[in-house]
This record gives structure tokens, C-alpha cells and sequence, in this order.
């Protein structure tokens, strides 16, 4: 990759929660680049550390260690007071709930952040009904966010992400609150996003299904980045999980099911037909 | 922004009314007040505003009727008369006393008139006579009403038996009292002196000053005090007010701080119940200086339409209060609404405090933390 062209670059970072005994290092030494268009997944179990590396790549929270550049700007070492700017212009936000704002419409909840931005109210509104209409929202421009469906409150957020125009994308488990349907129409919508607007997107998920549209999965445990190894889902929880870390192991009709706690197991086995299908095995 | 700020006021249609109305409540208890003090001082002050005199001459260092006594030689009319510019003199009796009729007694103002000329008389009439003559009084029309007499019915007031010969307006006092006119004759036959009356009502020549006038009489005449109507009346307002200030001070303390406390609370949960939303804006990137003017917009806003409503409501009993018979007289002035419309704000910044406080101290971090 061509570093110079990286939209973002994060060299050595490492982030450190309190200090002495108490001490608890969220994120050690991770290094990354990601170039313009590229869907980058990271992954990992609960307590991994993604959401402080998602917090430190969003300019929400400052590394302990090491260095994060924005288009070539170290934007870890830019000043407390010029951070807002930075995440208003240069990234967009997608939750895993939507966060939008109650009281305000579909409309207003995109034109509000390009407004934030310091475009006028009729610009950021015409400009938010453009990309509400793009997302196939027209007919729910003035609807409040609790007369919308999962999907639709997430297509909000994802035009809220798109107003000002960003070059990185930050989406903290888009699809965990959506059916398996809206979950790939969400995953086809940020896939062009990257492919046909030159936009950057790195996605936190646990969702096994958003690998086929990423370039790229990284796997972050104990803070670090490591080699993905043999990945299976636990049939009952549908939890990742190594293969070789599984709590629990069980051979069904010629295929080992692996889990992440010996009551998933259990569960399994009373009843092996009402989960097989929802995890991965080995043949 | 501000319209985050009305949105965010008008979704929780229960908080929006609490807050609305706990200030509109608050700031209603500081507008009747005034509104009740400005009643007084308008009633108090009716009858020298209307009794057609530009100079009011009285006993030294006697400004004013109201709880006042004034005596003057009778003889100082001419005297009056003689000092240049001077138009028309005339000597009134005044003497804080009751109407009776039967068990019913109310507090007067009697006035004692010449009967030659309209000064210091009835200004509005709406029955009757204009001017007592000698036997007769003209009283206030409520009084009439709430005594159950009319016209040639007998009254007595200063102990003597009075026929009612006319029924004037505008001529109700504080406390249910009024003004009432009876022939000058009667008012001294009654008290039994000759020689005193208690106010000399000037009229001044067209084109001459009132205040020149006032000073000429008191250079020629000792022992007296002379002053415009509006001096007059001014001073009249005054001791409305000294008697007032304390209990309006407090109320006015009261209803700030009734106000302070419902817009407080209701805009401190109103700001706790959207931390999460206020989070998510400083996490896409809006400034602390964003979300401040949101939540002031909400205060500001809230206090805006709480004092209307109370202003509306002020106003509303304004028209009633009379019309329900209570002996109250309101009248909202424009010092009281922009007093009012002062402590609103100061209402408004005080409780967007801690708001704000709540505001800068949100992480935007938890965001990504589902908090």
C-alpha cells in the first residue's frame, strides 16, 4: 500500500486505562493503514479492545502511546479544542443504535450535523433530502425516528454520516440491531459507500456476515491485532470463536460444533436440530 | 440549532407544561402583585388626577391626601387669588370618613365642594347631578350597588342623612372604599368649623406654568405647600409605595425563586434525559458552545412562553377581578413587565447553569460504550 496516499495511518498505539496496580492497557502496539475505498472489519471477543481502538481512530479519546494520522495530519497530537472539527468534517458515524436524536425528523437529524458544520439551514437541508432520497428515504424525510424501522433509522444514520462529506467512515456493529435482510442491504449500502464514493470504512462488528464485503478482517484480542486462526460460531450464542479456544466441543452427524461455554453446549445437545444450522462446524 | 431547542421543548408534551406553567405560575404571582400595587396607585390618585386642579396648595409639608390631614385659613383663598397668573381658586374639605346605610358602612373619602365651578368635583357621572347641593351627596356608583340604594335613597355620612343625588364612576379607592361629594355647606356645618379648609385647587392661566404658580404661592403665603397636580399625584404613588415595597420585595423574591426552582428541575432532567443525545452530538462533533446554545434556547424559550402566559392571565384578571366584585383594582404597568421581563431572563440563565455543567462534563467516548 502507498502510504502517502493512506487515509489513515495509526503507528505503534497503545492506550493505557489508570495507573500502578489498577493499571489495564486497552490497546498494545497496533499498527494500521487504510487506503481510500478499503473496507477494513476488525474483529475480536468481548474485551478485546475495539471499542477504545474505534474511540482512538474517531479522535474520541487520545492514545497513551503512539501516533494516528488522518490524510497525513497526526491528529492524535492536534489540541483537545480542534478534535470536534475533525470528526464533524472528516469522519462519519455509524452506531450499533442509530443514536438519533428523538425529537427531531429524519430531515433534521442529517441537516443538523451539516449545519453543526456551519452550511446553512437551506443547504443542509437540501442537501440531506439529496442523499435521504439517494438512500431510498424520500418517503420518510419528516418522520421522527420512532415511526421508523431498524433499517430505515440506520439508513438515517448512515446519510447523518455522509452530509459533511467524509473520508473515513467509523460503524460500530452497523448491522447487530437488524434482521439478517436489512443486515445485508445495510452491508451492500456501505460497500458502495467505499467502492463507488472513494470513502474509507472500518467496521467493529461481531457479524460473521460482514466479511464478505470487507477488504480486509483483522482480529484484535487481549489489545492486539493477531493472525486470524481457525474461526468457528457457537450454534446457540452465535458468538466467534478460535477453534482451538473453544470451552466446549461436540461431534454431530459428522461435523465438530465448537462453543464458547459449556451450557451452550448443553443446550446443543438437547437439542443438536434447532441449532445446527446457525453455526459453523467442522467437517 | 434553536430549533433542536424548540423540537427537544415541545416532544414531552407533561414536561413542557410543568415548566411552562411552574414559571408562568411564579412570574403571575410577581405581574398581579405589581399589577395590584399599580390598582392602588391609580385609585389613590384618581381623583387628584382628575379634579382638573394644576396647582394643589395644602398645609406645610402635606404632599399628599391619602392617610394624610391638611388645615389652611380660609382666608388664604383670597390671598390665592391675588398672586399672579392664578385663574380660579377653590377651597376643598377632604376628610377620610364612612357612608352608612343601615348596618352597611363603608370607608369614604368625603369631599366637600363649593359647588360653583366642576374643579375637585365628580368627573364621571352616570346618573344624577353633577354637583351635590346642600342636603345631598353624590356617591360612588359600586357603593350604591353593594349597598342596595339608588338615586333619592338617604345615605349617612359624617353622621348627618344625605339624599343621593348622583352616581359617579371611577371614583372607587382601595379597600372598598370610594370618594364621596357633598355640598361644602353640609362638610362644615358637619365638622362645625368655619374658618379651615383642608386643600386650595388652583387653576392657572392659560399659558402660565403650574410649577411658576407653586413657587409664587409659597413665597407669598407661610406656613403652606404648594405643587402640581403631578407633583401631587406623584408623591400620593409614593406612599402606595412605601407601604408596599416590603411585601412586594418578598413576593418578587418568592416568585423568582419559584421560578429558578420549577425552570431548574425541569431543565436539568429535561438535559439528563437527552445526555445520551447531547452525547452523541459532541461525539459527531458539535461544541460545547453548540450544545450550550441549545440548552439556553430550551430555557430561554420556556421562560418566554411561561411569561406570556402569565402576562395573558394577568390580564384576563384584570378584566374579571372587577367584574367578579372583588374590591381590587389591577392595572399592569409598562415598569412591571419589563421588571417581569428581567427576572424571566435571569430565571432563564440561572437554570440553564447546571444544564450546561451537565453538558460540558459528558464524554463523548461513551458514545461507542452503548452509554
Amino acid at each position: 500500500m502507498n502510504m502517502a496516499n493512506a487515509t489513515l495511518q495509526i503507528n505503534h498505539v497503545t492506550k493505557r486505562f489508570g495507573a500502578g496496580e489498577t493499571q489495564v492497557m486497552a490497546v498494545r502496539d497496533v499498527s494500521l493503514t487504510v487506503a481510500p475505498g478499503e473496507i477494513v472489519l476488525i474483529m475480536g471477543p468481548s474485551g478485546s479492545g475495539k471499542t477504545t481502538l474505534l474511540s482512538m481512530l474517531g479522535a474520541l479519546l487520545k492514545p497513551s502511546e503512539g501516533t494516528i494520522a488522518l490524510h497525513g495530519t497526526t491528529i492524535s497530537a492536534l489540541k483537545e479544542d480542534r478534535l470536534p472539527d475533525i470528526r464533524l468534517r472528516q469522519f462519519g458515524f455509524i452506531f450499533q443504535d442509530f443514536n438519533l436524536l428523538s425529537a427531531l425528523t429524519a430531515l433534521e437529524n442529517v441537516a443538523l450535523v451539516a449545519e453543526l458544520a456551519g452550511v446553512k439551514y437551506g443547504t443542509a437541508h437540501n442537501k440531506a433530502t439529496e442523499i435521504l432520497i439517494e438512500l431510498g428515504l424520500g418517503a420518510r424525510l419528516h418522520f421522527l425516528p420512532e415511526k421508523l424501522s431498524g433499517g430505515e433509522k440506520q439508513r438515517v444514520a448512515i446519510a447523518r454520516a455522509l452530509v459533511n462529506d467524509p473520508t473515513l467512515i467509523l460503524a460500530d456493529e452497523p448491522t447487530a440491531n437488524l434482521d439478517s435482510k436489512i443486515g445485508h442491504e445495510i452491508m451492500r449500502l456501505l460497500r458502495a459507500i467505499a467502492k463507488e464514493q472513494g470513502r474509507s470504512v472500518i467496521i467493529v462488528s461481531h457479524d460473521q456476515r460482514i466479511k464478505d464485503i470487507a477488504d480486509r478482517v483483522l482480529w484484535l484480542e487481549d489489545g492486539q491485532f493477531k493472525e486470524m486462526k481457525t474461526r468457528a460460531v457457537d450454534p446457540v450464542c452465535g458468538m466467534s470463536i478460535e477453534g482451538e479456544k473453544a470451552a466446549a466441543i461436540f461431534e454431530y452427524k459428522g461435523t465438530t460444533f465448537y462453543f464458547c461455554a459449556k451450557g451452550c453446549r448443553d443446550e446443543f445437545e438437547r437439542m443438536p436440530e434447532k441449532f445446527q444450522e446457525g453455526g459453523t462446524g467442522m467437517a | 440549532m434553536i430549533w433542536l431547542a424548540v423540537r427537544n421543548l415541545f416532544q414531552n408534551k407533561t414536561r413542557f407544561v410543568i415548566s411552562i406553567g411552574g414559571v408562568a405560575l411564579a412570574l403571575l404571582l410577581i405581574l398581579v402583585l405589581d399589577a395590584v400595587v399599580t390598582g392602588v396607585q391609580r385609585q389613590v390618585t384618581a381623583y387628584i388626577e382628575n379634579s382638573g386642579a394644576d396647582v394643589i396648595v395644602a398645609q406645610e409639608d402635606v404632599r399628599n391626601m391619602h392617610m394624610a390631614y391638611s388645615a389652611l385659613p380660609a382666608a388664604h383663598e383670597t390671598h390665592i387669588r391675588n398672586v399672579a397668573g392664578v385663574a380660579a381658586v377653590t377651597p376643598i374639605h377632604y376628610l377620610t370618613n364612612l357612608i352608612e346605610v343601615g348596618n352597611t358602612r363603608n370607608l369614604a373619602y368625603v369631599i366637600g365642594l363649593p359647588g360653583e365651578d366642576g374643579v375637585g368635583g365628580p368627573w364621571r357621572i352616570v346618573a344624577g347631578k353633577t354637583l351635590p347641593a346642600v342636603g345631598e351627596a353624590i356617591i360612588d356608583r359600586g357603593v350604591a350597588l353593594n349597598s342596595g340604594v339608588g338615586l333619592g335613597d338617604t345615605v349617612k355620612i359624617l353622621g348627618e342623612k344625605f339624599r343621593v343625588a348622583g352616581l359617579s364612576e371611577g371614583t372607587e379607592t382601595v379597600s372598598g372604599g370610594s370618594v364621596a361629594f357633598i355640598a361644602q355647606r353640609d362638610f362644615v356645618e358637619a365638622r362645625r368649623d368655619t374658618g379651615s379648609v383642608s386643600f386650595f385647587f388652583v387653576r392657572v392661566r392659560q399659558g402660565e406654568s403650574p410649577e411658576q404658580i407653586a413657587a409664587r404661592i409659597e413665597q407669598r403665603l407661610d406656613n403652606v405647600t404648594a405643587q402640581t397636580r403631578e407633583q401631587f399625584a406623584e408623591r400620593e404613588r409614593q406612599v402606595v409605595n412605601d407601604m408596599s415595597t416590603d411585601i412586594v420585595a418578598i413576593m418578587n423574591l418568592v416568585g423568582f425563586l419559584i421560578g429558578v426552582a420549577v425552570m431548574a428541575l425541569t431543565m436539568y432532567t429535561a438535559t439528563w434525559a437527552r445526555r445520551a443525545e447531547y452525547g452523541v452530538l459532541k461525539a459527531l462533533g458539535a461544541r460545547n458552545g453548540h450544545l450550550y446554545r441549545v440548552v439556553l434556547g430550551q430555557a430561554f424559550l420556556s421562560v418566554l412562553l411561561g411569561f406570556s402566559l402569565g402576562w395573558g392571565i394577568t390580564l384576563l384578571l384584570v378584566v374579571l377581578v372587577p367584574r367578579v366584585g372583588l374590591p381590587i383594582a389591577l392595572e399592569v404597568s409598562g415598569a412591571s413587565l419589563v421588571k417581569v421581563g428581567g427576572v424571566s431572563l435571569v430565571i432563564a440563565g440561572v437554570s440553564a447553569l447546571l444544564p450546561i455543567k451537565q453538558i460540558a462534563g459528558l464524554d463523548p467516548a461513551r458514545v461507542f460504550r452503548g452509554k
